[in-house]
């Protein structure tokens, strides 16, 4: 007995020193960090990459749920929820917005850990445009404690006027940073915007910033002598225009129209925006419409939908207008375009205007119209034609915003910065008519915080309001 | 590990060869009977010391060769072993007596451990081969089904090799990511059970679990354990519950050969009823070219225009499936003497499904030996080969396309036209099996898994028992489609191409290789007290190392259009995923065994894992059990012959998901080939992650009647995981899709009960039952802090009628959310906002419009319309034999679980069901308006304007309002089945002739799935749209249909 005690101890010993000795040697063993699909340090160029594809991207995504409301679309079925004003969760947007600004936060922050003052710059110019375009979209939203600046998983959410500052802080440093000496050279195939042109990056920025400052036309801080000295250093093109062309497949709007074809029906142009081209609401009918769309089938003429009413039709046929492929802005491989040097002339005309400068505001006003016509393709004549019009060549004095904004309508067709100028237009287009069926009484102002984002934040997602309630640069 | 692998492949072929055979001196011929006289079939009869044995026939006789100085051992399960001195008797008549052995079988627990069944402290059920290939199932997960209390089997589809999930007791995971399937061992190995949904669609296509690898002729037990104190010993690994295969074995005598062929075919069980009235067109018009299937007038108004029209309208459904059929041959070798046995088997499935473009294929072969080199040495080792794959079709797409083919054409015309391009009736109707027969994804699966195993006994307390495993496969998958050919009025398939180029082609590359090595130590250590105690102590080490990497790359918009090489494709998608996960446990446990009536364990184990970062990843847990053999104190045994009473409780932990405590980047993958972005990976890791603790109790109690007549087992069990480690959607704004917290407890608890019964018995008739019933309540207790819901998983439907699967703290997992009709509340109540209210008051009337329709709620306001969890299941299982033929009959049965039906909604939608015969009525909907008021409008179900009232009514109820209604889609999926009937016939010995060449020979048919009962309008309410990985069974629409099928199978024995 005696004996077999002691092996046994002897065993247990041995067993437990056997265990000690794996254990200590697999120290290292069960350090297991190296995830193939991950790369702890990715290179800045091919964040621009992402960068400049997202900004573009996500432009597409905004125009996609506001154009509804600058009704240049319609859904093709009877009182969708967007058409009628009905709150809507658009989750996938709001995602895509947030994670293009964390990848931008990466950029800036590892662009100027290297010194890459004009990567940092590509950087702070994009966020300020899609901080944009968030704010003007739903109004509040987290910035300073997002993007995990902060380590939360809710962040606070931020008022309307610090996004707005952020705005201009990110563009003004942008501008800074586009002047330095460029230190860190970019790869041929990093910036899909400009092709690394940096010239064309600070007009881009120049013409971002009047864009911002020209937005709050209504508040009493406005200035409009700020705006037009950013313009002054802005677009001098057609050339200059920030658009994004690089596709995996084709231009996005041109695949809602491949989606039409497919019968995945979106993408049907409204009768609001037809009616504005097609002759009925100014009596001749506008030469670039056939450059931005194609007769239905049935009588060879531009017919849009309702919003609200859906597509009167069995709708598996063009019997109502849809994006055009053959369109130069919505063709398989045009760009998606941010901001174009038409649409900064229609911001010169406006503030030229509202500071008296008459003179520069109808040159502005005519080089813009010229401008789309030319990015059209639209032929000399027909240019011609059409700046003589009557309620086109209105004279110097005669020039008021009812002319401006209508040009600016047709010149950011499905373009998110069409519903801020509606905005701040207060819809005051001629003859534009409510959707069928509406949810409100009045234009809609504001898209509601998506319901995802209250499941998962809920206690920092402001209270819901009425989605006619004015945001904060849309009121005085 | 290839040379492992070629020496131990040598080392087993010479342990065949060592089977000698002996001389032999004379028949003896005997009949084995029990104490009643009842002649005892299947009794395996050896001649001690010899390799000779034999079984005896279903009279209870048998014949060997022995001499004089041999001893008999007879063993039969449920009966004592008995050894028989042969002297000069020629011709013996033995009885075997079933005595309370009879009630103690071994079982097989955790790690390999074989204990009595008396000893086990928690609920184990046993599956034995004749019950689980009862019905010729060949993926074993499927021949579980209906035979195992508290495990929930689904079919996902009717294809070949489709895959099957399992659970056991429930969900366990809040997080919808993590597996919730049992771990799969198979003689002492870790086996993979995954499901890989890698390549084009593949989470479509009904991928197959990896338990399909195995061959289900080859196992001898399926051992499932269901709680924590059960599967303590193996550590996390184990949460899910364990099933443990142990696979057959050689046995001393003779070289037995066994051959069974399995011959079938099937069709689909269940497809929708159509309305064959209103043909093609929009709004009463006819039109042969319509986009719209069966929205026209009634065929005697189209036959006006279109003489061509057929005079009946197909059910195109029926008419698009194939009869499938499967082809099986197995073959098995086996024998060995007192040293060592072996078994060699092989086998070879094929099999074409019922939808066209599928089929799959499995070719396996086994070797299993045991060897004794000496009393106190022993090897053992098994090794599996298989090759498994096929053709794996996108049936939740054909499905759709078939809903929007028109009943008017026959769906086999017309399938391509003589230039290659596919055929139809329009662009927007191309024929479905066109799809079907060019989009081809194939798998191609190779694998390995062997297990060696060795066990030393120097001393009679004390052996070692060590045992190495090995699980490998590579996965080779590749996708073609051709694209478009560029002809005029060519006709598209835009799912014939990827979604940056729809229609113009695919060629893809997958490959994936996957490498587990498992190594398991334990040391026994057994003492006899004098006091009547035994006690057991064991110590052992268990590591687990797992290998994956992922590699594929996908090519789109080919330039020829029918070349598929990746050279030929414009866009290029590549991707590389991978995983490395490593595991080692230490353990101990303690077994006191007192009087052999009362029974005590207490397990210790320690986890470290890989997937959590120190010093959070070492753990402990413990687990408690013990039994009571109660009846061994009682003085009358007639009635109540067993008695076991069982209380456990265990903790057990739990680790992360790999790389969840690590945060990095990733490509971004929308770029075109030629760009390479970086984007931030969708997960926030935490550092800082603990490990989820589950505390588990169960009791239960065992009772058999009348020396086995009657048993019944019953166990109630109650489980609380806390601090589960998830991945939590959290906002986007904090740029992550996920973040790895600790957070989240969930409960389960349940019952389940098997009765089995021998009710009649005797030599020329007997009458085998047994019932298993089980329920499960699930309940989610908390989520993090600030998050109110979990989305677990959406499916579309019309007018934004989608159905949600959400979590929600306080309701149980799986709760369907959908749109619904309003109902009627008086402005007082809404002002009290009970209108507000997830849940819908049936009670009340509907809300009616001022335009005499009900009106839908809001999209965004979704409400309570059922739950995915059943609120039982259970099976029932009858044997009865007469003579030489038997008849097995499986039923089993779902009942309280809801799914959404996808199908439906789409088929209402394109005026397929028969309740749109009502088109043309005139109705006045129950309800009150907005006033209170009764409804007395009535209103015109059809499209256009009333020829009756002139009222345009737009593009009709069904298509205006009807689709958008969640709640009609969303259906009580209750469901019994009777699961197979099999009847089997074995020869006669006196057929087999004289020469013995053939030892025995069975012919049966055996009936899959032949009927249901349920009210599900449906597919088949078992299956699911997602894949066997995943824990989202809530949509039973548009999947692959079950089928029914008939198998004819011939075993003949050498």
């Amino acid at each position: 007995m005696k004996t077999k005690k002691y092996k046994l101890k002897n065993l247990m010993r041995s067993i437990i020193s056997v265990i000690m000795i794996t254990l200590y040697s697999c120290g290292d063993y069960f350090d297991v960090t190296d995830n193939p699909s991950l790369v702890s340090d990715p290179n800045i160029n091919g964040m621009v990459s992402t960068a400049t594809f997202r900004a573009a991207h996500n432009s597409y995504n905004i125009a996609y749920i506001t154009s509804h409301y600058s009704q240049y679309v319609a859904s093709a079925t009877a009182g969708s929820s967007s058409d009628t004003y009905e709150e809507t969760n658009n989750y996938a947007v709001w995602d895509a917005m947030f994670f293009a600004m964390s990848d931008l936060y990466d950029l800036i922050t590892k662009a100027d850990e290297q010194q890459a003052h004009h990567h940092k710059a590509i950087g702070q110019t994009l966020l300020a445009y899609q901080l944009g375009l968030v704010a003007d979209t739903w109004g509040n939203a987290p910035y300073t404690e997002a993007f995990g600046k902060v380590n939360t998983l809710q962040p606070k959410y931020d008022d309307e006027e610090t996004l707005y500052n952020e705005q201009n802080l990110l563009l003004d440093e942008a501008i800074d940073n586009f002047k330095k000496e460029n230190s860190f050279p970019f790869s041929t195939t990093a910036d899909l915007i400009h092709g690394q042109d940096i010239d064309k990056w600070l007009k881009t920025a120049y013409a971002l910033k009047a864009r911002v400052l020209n937005k709050i036309s209504k508040k009493s801080t406005y200035n409009p002598k700020d705006v037009l000295a950013a313009l002054d250093k802005s677009y001098t093109s057609n050339n200059d225009n920030a658009g994004m062309s690089t596709f995996k497949g084709i231009n996005q709007w041109a695949a809602v129209a491949r989606d039409n074809e497919n019968l995945i029906l979106h993408g049907w142009l409204s009768s609001n925006f037809i009616d504005h081209l097609n002759g009925t609401k100014y009596g001749v009918e506008d030469p670039r419409i056939k450059f931005i769309t194609e007769k239905t089938i049935d009588g060879n003429i531009y017919i849009g939908t309702r919003n609200g009413e859906g597509n009167i039709g069995s709708n598996t046929a063009r019997d109502e207008c849809y994006i055009s492929r053959k369109s130069p802005l919505t063709s398989d491989d045009s760009p998606i375009i941010i901001v174009s040097y038409a649409e900064t002339k229609m911001i010169e005309a406006e503030a030229a205007l509202r500071a008296n400068d008459k003179a520069r505001a109808y040159k502005a006003y005519t080089d813009g119209i010229k401008a789309h016509f030319e990015l059209l393709g639209v032929s000399n004549d027909e240019t011609e034609e059409y700046l003589n019009r009557e309620n086109v060549a209105v004279g110097e004095n005669a020039l008021s915003l009812a002319e401006i904004f209508k040009e600016k309508y047709v010149i950011t067709y499905l373009n998110a910065e069409a519903w801020n100028d509606l905005r701040r237009y207060d819809y005051q287009h001629k003859d534009f008519l409510m959707p069928v069926n509406a949810k409100l009484d009045d234009f809609i102002r504001r898209v509601a915080h998506p319901s995802t984002e209250r499941a998962k934040n809920g206690d920092n997602v402001p209270p819901a309001v009425p989605l006619d309630t004015h945001l904060w640069w849309d009121k005085n | 590990m290839k040379k492992l692998m070629i020496q131990t492949m040598a080392i087993l072929w010479l342990f065949t060869l060592c089977v000698d055979v002996h001389a032999q001196t004379r028949t003896v011929k005997g009949q084995v009977v029990d104490n009643l006289g009842n002649p005892l079939p299947n009794v395996s009869v050896s001649v001690k010391g010899t390799n000779i044995g034999t079984t005896s026939d279903a009279q209870g006789v048998f014949e060997v060769r022995a001499s004089a100085n041999n001893s008999l051992i007879l063993s039969s399960v449920g009966f004592v072993t008995k050894e028989v001195e042969l002297k000069s008797q020629n011709n013996i008549r033995i009885i075997l007596t079933r005595s309370d052995e009879a009630l103690d079988e071994v079982v097989v627990t955790a790690l390999g451990i074989q204990r009595s069944e008396r000893s086990l402290g928690y609920s184990a059920q046993t599956v034995s081969s004749e019950s689980l290939n009862v019905n010729k199932q060949s993926n074993v997960v499927n021949a579980l089904q209906g035979k195992v209390s508290g495990v929930t089997i689904t079919s996902t589809g009717g294809a070949p090799g489709q895959g099957a999930s399992i659970q056991i007791r429930g969900i366990n995971s809040i997080d919808p990511s993590r597996d919730n399937n049992p771990l799969f061992v198979i003689d002492g190995v870790l086996m993979d059970n995954s499901t890989s949904v890698t390549g084009n669609r593949a989470s479509e296509r009904g991928i197959s679990n990896r338990a399909i690898d195995i061959n289900p002729d080859d196992i001898e037990t399926m051992n499932v354990l269901k709680g924590g104190a059960a599967t303590a010993l193996y550590g996390l690994r184990g949460a899910n519950g364990v099933i443990i295969i142990t696979t057959k074995s050689g046995k001393e005598g003779k070289m037995k050969i066994n051959l069974s062929s399995v011959a079938g075919f099937e069709n689909p069980n269940k497809l929708p009823e159509l309305q064959d009235v209103y043909t093609q067109g929009w709004a009463y018009e006819y039109d042969p070219h319509s986009f719209w299937p069966a929205f026209g007038p009634k065929i005697s108004e189209a036959k006006v225009i279109d003489p061509d029209h057929p005079d009946k309208l197909r059910n195109h459904f029926k008419d698009a499936f194939d009869t499938g059929n499967q082809f099986k041959n197995s073959v098995n070798f086996s024998g060995g003497n007192q040293n060592a046995n072996y078994l060699v088997s092989l086998s070879q499935l094929h099999s074409k499904g019922i939808m066209p473009g599928t089929d799959f294929k499995n070719l396996s072969g086994r070797i299993n030996t045991n060897f004794e080199a000496s009393e106190k040495l022993k090897f053992a080792a098994s090794m599996s080969a298989n090759n498994s794959g096929g053709l794996r079709g996108r049936s939740e797409r054909f499905m759709e396309q078939l809903v929007y083919w028109s009943h008017r054409h026959n769906v086999r015309d017309n399938i391509f036209l003589e230039n290659g391009t596919p055929g139809g009736y329009s662009n927007d109707n191309v024929n479905p099996l066109a799809q079907s027969l060019s989009n081809k994804f194939k798998d191609d699966v190779l694998r390995f898994i062997g297990s060696f195993n060795t066990s030393y006994k120097p001393l009679d307390w004390l052996d070692f028992n060590y045992r190495i495993g090995v699980d490998m496969y590579r996965d080779n998958r590749s996708m073609t489609a051709p694209g478009m050919q560029g002809l005029p009025g060519e006709y598209t398939l835009s799912n014939n191409g990827i979604s940056d180029a729809p229609a113009m082609g695919i060629v893809g590359v997958y490959d994936s290789k996957f490498r587990t090595i498992n190594s398991t130590f334990i040391a026994n250590i057994t003492k006899e007290f004098d006091n009547d105690l035994t006690a057991t102590l064991r110590l052992g080490h268990d590591l687990y190392d797992k290998h994956l990497i992922s590699q594929n790359t996908e090519g789109g918009d080919l330039t020829v259009y029918n070349w598929f090489n990746l050279s030929n494709a414009k866009i290029i998608n590549a991707s590389t995923t991978g995983q490395t996960y490593r595991l080692m446990g230490t353990f101990a446990e303690l077994a006191l065994n007192y009087k052999n009536f009362l029974f005590l364990n207490i397990t210790g184990r320690n986890d470290i894992t890989s997937t959590l970062m120190k010093p959070n990843n070492s753990f402990f847990y413990p687990s408690i059990t013990s039994s009571w053999i109660f009846s061994d104190h009682m003085q009358d045994q007639e009635l109540l012959s067993y008695g076991k009473l069982r209380l456990s409780y265990a903790k057990i932990g739990k680790d992360a998901q790999p790389y969840s405590t690590i945060t990095g980047f990733t490509t971004y993958q929308n770029l075109p080939t030629e760009y390479t972005g970086f984007t931030r990976a969708g997960l926030l890791g935490d550092p800082e992650l603990r490990p989820e603790f589950t505390n588990t109790y169960e009791a239960g109690i065992e009772l058999r009647f009348m020396n086995g007549t009657l048993g019944l087992d019953a166990t109630y069990y109650h489980s609380t995981s806390k601090d589960q480690i998830i991945r939590t959607p959290v906002t986007a704004t904090t740029g992550y899709v996920n973040a790895a917290i600790n957070a989240g407890d969930m409960q389960n608890q349940g019952m389940e009960i098997s009765v089995d019964a021998h009710p009649i018995k005797n030599e020329t008739f007997g009458w085998n039952t047994a019932v298993n019933f089980s329920m499960n309540r699930n309940k989610v207790l908390s989520l993090y802090e600030g998050l109110s819901e979990i989305l677990v998983a959406e499916q579309s439907g019309y007018l934004s009628s989608n159905i949600q699967m959400k979590l929600i703290p306080g309701e149980s997992y799986g709760v369907l959310y959908g749109r619904a009709l309003k109902r009627y509340y008086s402005p007082d109540e809404i002002a009290a906002g009970m209108d507000k209210s997830a849940d819908i008051d049936k009670n009340r009337p509907l809300l009616i419009n001022q335009n005499g329709f009900p009106v839908l709620e809001s999209a965004s306001d979704k409400k309570k319309l059922g739950n995915v969890q059943p609120r039982w299941i259970g099976g029932w299982s009858n044997s009865f034999f007469y003579k030489n033929l038997s008849l097995d009959i499986l039923m089993d049965a779902r009942i309280g679980q809801d799914r959404y039906n996808k199908l439906d909604n789409h088929l209402a939608s394109f005026g397929y069901p028969k309740y749109t015969l009502n088109r043309d009525d005139y109705k006045v909907f129950d309800g009150l308006l907005q006033d209170g008021s009764t409804n007395t409008k009535e209103v015109w179900l059809g499209q256009g304007v009333d020829p009756k009232t002139g009222t345009n009514y737009g593009n009709g109820y069904y298509r205006d309002l009807y689709r958008g209604v969640s709640e009609y889609f969303v259906e009580d999926a209750s469901w019994v089945k009777l699961r197979s009937v099999s009847i089997n016939y074995s020869f006669p010995k006196k057929w087999l002739g004289n020469n013995q060449i053939i030892k025995n020979m069975n012919v049966g048919i055996t009936g899959n799935n032949l009927a249901m009962w349920t009210k599900y309008s449906g597919l088949d309410p078992e299956n699911t749209t997602t894949n066997s990985g995943s824990n989202i069974e809530a949509f039973a629409g548009m999947t692959y249909p079950a089928v029914r099928s008939f198998l004819f199978n011939l075993n003949i024995g050498f």
